[in-house]
C-alpha cells in the first residue's frame, strides 16, 4: 500500500515538472528565467468567513454561533471574473540578489553571505520598497530594450500563482511548496528550492512577499481586477518566510509598508 | 516650581471642569505613572497605524469611543495589529486594559509590520492566559525567570480596567510586567529573539483572527485600552 502510494506520487510529481517543461520559457540576458502563463479567467475577490460550531473550545455558545453566522453571511463576497485576455511570462523566481546587484548596482538585502554562511547571490532580493522595484524595472528596460518588463498586476500575480487552480486552498500544500514560519527557521532561502506550482513558476508562496502593480484599497479582499487609481501603499502577496500559515494563501491581499527583511518582487514580460 | 496656593485653587477646579466632559470619561488623569508621555490621544488614532500584512487580519477594526481606544474584528473572522508609528528600544510602557469576555489579544513589543514580535498574551477566554510573556512569530523564548504567571487570575479585576506596567530594556531584553501593581513577570532572556536582531520596534495592540478551528473571539467582541503612556529609557 505504501510503495503503490510512493509511486502514485512520484508519477504526479513527474507529471507537474513535464507540465512546467512543456510551457514556453525564456532567459534574458541577466539570467532572469520566465515561464509562459497561457490566457484564461478565473474569480478573484471570493471571501466566506466562516463560524466555528458551538461548543468549540468552550467558547462558542448558540447564540454566539447564530450571530457569527449572520456577521458572516453579511460580510461575505461572491467575487468577479477576471479575464487574462492573452500569454504574458512571469519570473519562474523571485528577482534574486545577484540579478537586483546586476541591474541596480547595489544590494539592499539583509540575508547576505555574513548571516547566512554562505553565498547570497541566489536568494531573493529583499528590504526593497515598491519604488526600487521601479527602478529595478526602468534599468531593465534599458538594458534589454527587446522586451517589455513591469511589475505584474494583482490579479496576473494571483492567476500565475494558482496555475488554474481554484478555490482558497493552497494553503494545504505549503510546506511543499513554500518557505515560511513553520519550515524557514526564521531567513531565507534561495529561489527554487520548493516544488513549483502547476506552471512550473516557484516560490510564489512564502519566501519573500512580493511587490505588485496595484495600489492597495484598505479592503479584506480585492472588490475589482484592478486596483484603485490611487491610494498611499500598493498591494503585497505571497507572505514572506516569517509568515504565519494564514498568510500562504494566493487570495492574501495584504499592503504595504510591509516587513522589510522579507519584501522583495518578481516581474512579468510581454515579449515585443 | 512649587504652584502657590492662589494659584492651584484656582487650577484645579478648572481642570476637574476640564475633564467633566466625554474626552476625559475614560482618560483619568493621576493613573499613569510620573515622567511617562501618553501615546494615545483619546480623541483620535494619531500616531497609530492598522498593519496591512498581519496574519490576523488587515482590516482591523479600530476607533476611539469615550475617550477609549477600542478594536475588534472587521469583518467577522479577520483581527489584525494596530501599531505604533514610532519604534521604541528600551522603555516602560503603562496602560489600562478592558477585554470582552471570550477575545483573544495581546501586547506586542519591539514588533515589526507583520506583528513578529515578544508578546504579552491578553487572551481572555476559556483556558486562557493573561500576562504571559511569549513570543509571536519570533523563535522561541529560552531565558531565565518567571514568564507565565500561574495565578493571573487572583490578580485580574473581572469586567473592570485592569492595568498593565512593562519595562522592556538591553538587546537581549530583561521584561517586567506589573498587573494591577503586583510583579507578575520577571525574565531575562538569553538573546535577542527580534527577527533579523532588531534592536527596538513598535508596540501593538492584538485581536486574534477566528475560524472553525480557532474559536479565540466572539462574534462583536472587543478590547479597550485608555491611558497608554511611555517613558523611553537609555536615551542618547
Amino acid at each position: 500500500m505504501r510503495t503503490r502510494s510512493v509511486v502514485v506520487c512520484v508519477m504526479a510529481l513527474l507529471g507537474v515538472l513535464a507540465q512546467a517543461q512543456e510551457r514556453g520559457a525564456y532567459t534574458n540576458s541577466i539570467g532572469m528565467d520566465f515561464v509562459e502563463v497561457p490566457a484564461g479567467s478565473f474569480v478573484m475577490g471570493r471571501f466566506q468567513p466562516e463560524c466555528a460550531a458551538v461548543g468549540a473550545q468552550g467558547n462558542v455558545t448558540e447564540e454566539q454561533y447564530e450571530a457569527c453566522l449572520q456577521m458572516a453571511r453579511k460580510a461575505a463576497r461572491e467575487g468577479f471574473k477576471v479575464t487574462i485576455g492573452k500569454p504574458f511570462y512571469i519570473g519562474k523566481f523571485e528577482v534574486t540578489q545577484e540579478q537586483y546587484e546586476k541591474v541596480m548596482g547595489v544590494n539592499p538585502s539583509y540575508h547576505t553571505a555574513a548571516i547566512l554562511g554562505e553565498a547570497a547571490g541566489k536568494y531573493p532580493v529583499e528590504s526593497v520598497k515598491w519604488s526600487d522595484a521601479q527602478a529595478f524595472v526602468r534599468k531593465l528596460n534599458a538594458i534589454e530594450k527587446t522586451n517589455v518588463y513591469r511589475l505584474p498586476t494583482e490579479a496576473e500575480w494571483e492567476y500565475a500563482a494558482r496555475a488554474g487552480a481554484e478555490g482558497d486552498t493552497q494553503g494545504a500544500k505549503a510546506p511543499e511548496i513554500a518557505w515560511f514560519m513553520n519550515n524557514a527557521n526564521y531567513r531565507t532561502h534561495p529561489v527554487g528550492q520548493k516544488l513549483p506550482n502547476a506552471w512550473g513558476i516557484h516560490d510564489m508562496l512564502g519566501n519573500v512577499w512580493e511587490w505588485v502593480q496595484d495600489w492597495y484599497d484598505n479592503d479584506v479582499v480585492p472588490t475589482r481586477p484592478q486596483g484603485p487609481s490611487k491610494g498611499t501603499e500598493h498591494v503585497l502577496k505571497g507572505g514572506g518566510f516569517h509568515a504565519h500559515s494564514k498568510n500562504i494563501r494566493v487570495t492574501v491581499h495584504a499592503g504595504g509598508p510591509g516587513s522589510v527583511i522579507s519584501t522583495g518582487f518578481r516581474v512579468v514580460m510581454e515579449k515585443r | 516650581m512649587r504652584t502657590p496656593i492662589v494659584g492651584r485653587r484656582i487650577v484645579l477646579p478648572a481642570l476637574a471642569l476640564l475633564c467633566a466632559g466625554p474626552l476625559c470619561s475614560g482618560a483619568e488623569p493621576g493613573k499613569i505613572p510620573p515622567g511617562f508621555q501618553r501615546i494615545f490621544n483619546g480623541k483620535d488614532l494619531t500616531g497609530w497605524h492598522v498593519s496591512r500584512s498581519n496574519h490576523h487580519g488587515t482590516t482591523l477594526m479600530a476607533k476611539v469611543d469615550k475617550g477609549e481606544l477600542v478594536i475588534g474584528q472587521n469583518p467577522i473572522g479577520e483581527g489584525g495589529l494596530l501599531l505604533t508609528n514610532k519604534r521604541y528600544k528600551d522603555f516602560e510602557l503603562y496602560l489600562e486594559i478592558k477585554p470582552d469576555w471570550g477575545c483573544d489579544g495581546g501586547i506586542f513589543l519591539r514588533s515589526n509590520e507583520e506583528g513578529n514580535a515578544y508578546q504579552i498574551t491578553v487572551d481572555y477566554l476559556p483556558k486562557g492566559s493573561v500576562g504571559s510573556l511569549i513570543t509571536e512569530g519570533i523563535p522561541a523564548l529560552g531565558g531565565t525567570g518567571p514568564r507565565r504567571p500561574p495565578d493571573w487570575q487572583k490578580i485580574w479585576k473581572k469586567d473592570d480596567w485592569n492595568s498593565f506596567l512593562i519595562r522592556m530594556a538591553g538587546e537581549a531584553p530583561k521584561v517586567e510586567i506589573w498587573m494591577n501593581g503586583e510583579k507578575i513577570v520577571d525574565y531575562q532572556d538569553d538573546k535577542n529573539h527580534a527577527l533579523g536582531g532588531a534592536r527596538d520596534g513598535m508596540i501593538a495592540l492584538q485581536q486574534h483572527f477566528t475560524n472553525p478551528t480557532t474559536p479565540r473571539s466572539v462574534p462583536g467582541g472587543v478590547h479597550r485600552f485608555r491611558n497608554i503612556a511611555i517613558k523611553e529609557l537609555n536615551q542618547p
